[in-house]
């Protein structure tokens, strides 16, 4: 074997050798920036997010009320005790028809609305900002605004059956319809933001690409479906991300709607946490719904972005 | 293939007049070229023809049938736009079939057709890219085949070379005179450019404030423009104007200036007229005038002199084979059949050229 090397090798063992030489340089020229700008940044960082995730994650094992330390170790008991919860159950099932209706119902509706206020009629912006009130508002405040408009006796539907000649129902004393109520309220109060989503995404659209098929040929359906919808495929994206996000942190506007009743048939994951960890003192429970919440999001969250959004 | 005839095409935006009773038959396969500047109405005209925008008053005949009711895909016409307005999510392959596709041929045609196209404009190696992995140049291509693929009745181009580059742009422009040549399919062709527009079409139709100004052959525009307008659009260069008073039958300018022409009717003495004269017509040596030179341009075949002649900032075309430096003086002539002169006022020629 010859220890020559080849004219070819020659070059690239060069240029390795300058790649390594300049990757060193990098990394001398970032290294003060490191010490001076990351300590802050992560000393906040740990402290507030870290630290409680970590404290949390830690207290799901024990059964402690939170007052003085915990001292009674568990182990995974809380964890058993959540999944063998109906209204743990219900609360996942309550997040899960959430996220159904917003995909299904609250972002075709953001979608189709959008396309009618990015025309230029009269009074477009009018009523993008009249769709985009419910938003604006408070969720505590469309909570007891819509607690009042179910009302059977003195609520809006109450009035409207009594118009008809009927007795009001109490929907939300129902619990086979509550959720239903609720799931109506939640498409009333965010569909506004999905809708501005989507009114900028479809300002981003050339206007002559749309020309062009109308010249192609396309009918006003083919023309959304094969040439609209392409092009909003990001924001599409985006709008489901924030939904399904959105959804997982629902917790102000239930509390003063139901406070997850009746018989808990109303709960998501966050009231559920509310209700069964912090009213009821069992912080080692609540941590461990916590912890459970937690990995769902992050899961959901990172394939989400990793499956559908990997392009955008 | 058919022709186009507008019939007193008239377009308001409430009560703004943007079109004024525009007349205008193209003939079967001809190329027209409407050229004018910014905001005289020119892509106003094309998109009602392409149905993308309402007429107020008129008629619109594509191949002797109304179609002022009929919506951009009941036309048959293809439109290649200023942007490309290719379909972004869609394969160049995609977007040049969509219509195809959309008027329901079968694939094998949708496949034959395709590939007719994309060999006609050398677009083969590119059918499985989208528009992002492809050159302005290139786009404009796919935009063309998307056009020529459907076989149109009507080819409409707003502006296709804008985005281009200079050299692109000449290059481009021979590939669409090609094209023409190859389909002949009746095309209007809408420019702010007027080498575009004399170089591509057939015919040239000049426009300014929604009137037609003067349509012709694009030699018949430059050799005999029809008023002040046209005079000062088509020609590049543009021409040079001077301010004068008929007197004897010439026309006067200040500064002592003075253009014999050849009149069309007698003009009485102190009439205001414009004198116009092309800076490539300028005779320079031994001439009537004389002025300093002020400005020099050289391009290569020919050198672009500005002359103060008598007050009078003047463009004249020299040869390059001629040392001419700022600061010299310069002596030139108007040849007498190649001396336009307007009614200063109408604007309206008033010299037999």
């Amino acid at each position: 074997m010859s220890q020559t090397s080849t004219i070819d090798d020659v070059p690239v063992r060069a240029t390795s050798a300058r790649h390594v030489r300049r990757k060193s340089n990098r990394v001398r020229g970032t290294l003060p920036v490191l010490v001076l700008f990351l300590p802050p940044a992560l000393l906040v960082f740990t402290v507030f997010v870290i630290l409680p995730m970590g404290e949390a994650a830690w207290y799901s094992f024990y059964n402690w009320n939170g007052y003085g330390l915990p001292t009674e170790w568990i182990g995974t008991k809380n964890y058993e005790i959540i999944f063998r919860n109906g209204a743990f159950r219900q609360a996942l099932i309550n997040n899960g028809l959430i996220i159904a209706v917003s995909i299904l119902i609250q972002i075709p509706l953001a979608l189709w609305i959008a396309t009618m206020v990015t025309h230029r009629i009269k009074g477009a912006v009018a009523f993008r900002l009249l769709f985009f009130l419910p938003y604006v508002l408070a969720d505590v405040a469309a909570g007891m605004i819509w607690r009042f408009v179910y009302d059977g006796q003195f609520g809006l539907v109450a009035g409207i059956f009594n118009a008809f000649g009927m007795n009001a129902p109490f929907w939300l004393a129902d619990k086979q319809v509550a959720f239903y109520a609720v799931l109506g309220v939640i498409v009333w109060k965010y569909f506004g933001f999905h809708m501005m989503l989507f009114v900028a995404g479809l300002q981003g659209v050339d206007k002559s690409v749309l020309e062009a098929a109308d010249i192609d040929g396309a009918t006003g359906w083919q023309k959304f479906y094969r040439v609209t919808l392409p092009m909003l495929g990001s924001t599409v994206r985006l709008s489901v991300f924030f939904a399904v996000i959105g959804s997982l942190q629902l917790f102000d506007m239930i509390m003063p709607l139901t406070g997850g009743g009746p018989s808990n048939s109303t709960q998501t994951l966050v009231t559920f946490l509310y209700s069964f960890g912090v009213m009821r003192m069992q912080v080692g429970f609540g941590s461990a719904v916590g912890v459970v919440l937690f990995v769902i999001c992050v899961v959901l969250a990172f394939s989400y972005k990793r499956i559908f959004m990997k392009n955008d | 293939m058919s022709g186009l005839e507008l019939r007193n095409i008239a377009k308001n935006y409430g009560a703004v007049s943007v079109i004024k009773g525009i007349n205008l038959t193209v003939a079967d396969g001809e190329f027209v070229a409407l050229v004018g500047p910014s905001g005289c109405g020119k892509s106003t005209i094309l998109r009602m023809v392409a149905g993308l925008e309402d007429i107020t008053d008129g008629d619109i005949l594509i191949g002797e049938k109304v179609v002022n009711e009929l919506t951009p895909r009941e036309r048959n016409i293809a439109m290649v736009f200023q942007s490309y307005a290719l379909y972004p999510h869609m394969t160049v392959y995609q977007n040049m079939a969509f219509n195809l596709e959309l008027s329901g041929k079968s694939k094998a045609e949708i496949e034959t057709r395709v590939q007719e196209a994309a060999r006609m404009l050398e677009l083969e190696p590119l059918l499985d890219r989208k528009p992002s992995q492809l050159s302005g140049g290139q786009r404009q291509r796919v935009a063309m085949g998307r056009a020529v693929v459907r076989a149109p009745a009507v080819f409409l181009f707003d502006e296709p070379l804008s985005n281009l580059d200079a050299k692109l742009r000449v290059q481009m422009r021979g590939e669409i005179k090609a094209l023409h040549k190859k389909v002949g399919v009746t095309s209007i062709y809408v420019t702010h450019d007027q080498v575009e527009a004399m170089t591509l079409a057939d015919r040239v139709v000049v426009l300014n404030r929604g009137v037609i100004q003067q349509e012709g052959s694009p030699m018949e525009l430059y050799r005999r423009p029809a008023n002040l307008f046209v005079a000062g659009f088509i020609g590049s260069p543009a021409m040079n104007f001077f301010e004068a008073t008929i007197a004897g039958g010439a026309a006067q300018a200040t500064n002592g200036l003075r253009f014999p022409f050849v009149a069309e009717r007698q003009l009485v003495d102190g009439h205001k007229v414009v004198v116009g004269v092309r800076p490539e017509h300028f005779a320079s040596g031994d001439g009537a005038m004389e002025g300093e030179v002020t400005f020099v341009e050289p391009t290569g075949g020919q050198t672009f002199v500005t002359l103060d002649l008598a007050g009078h900032q003047t463009m004249v075309l020299v040869s390059s084979d001629e040392d001419i430096f700022a600061g010299n003086r310069l002596s030139v002539s108007a040849p007498l059949e190649r001396t336009y002169v307007f009614d200063a006022e109408t604007g309206v020629r008033l010299s037999a050229n």
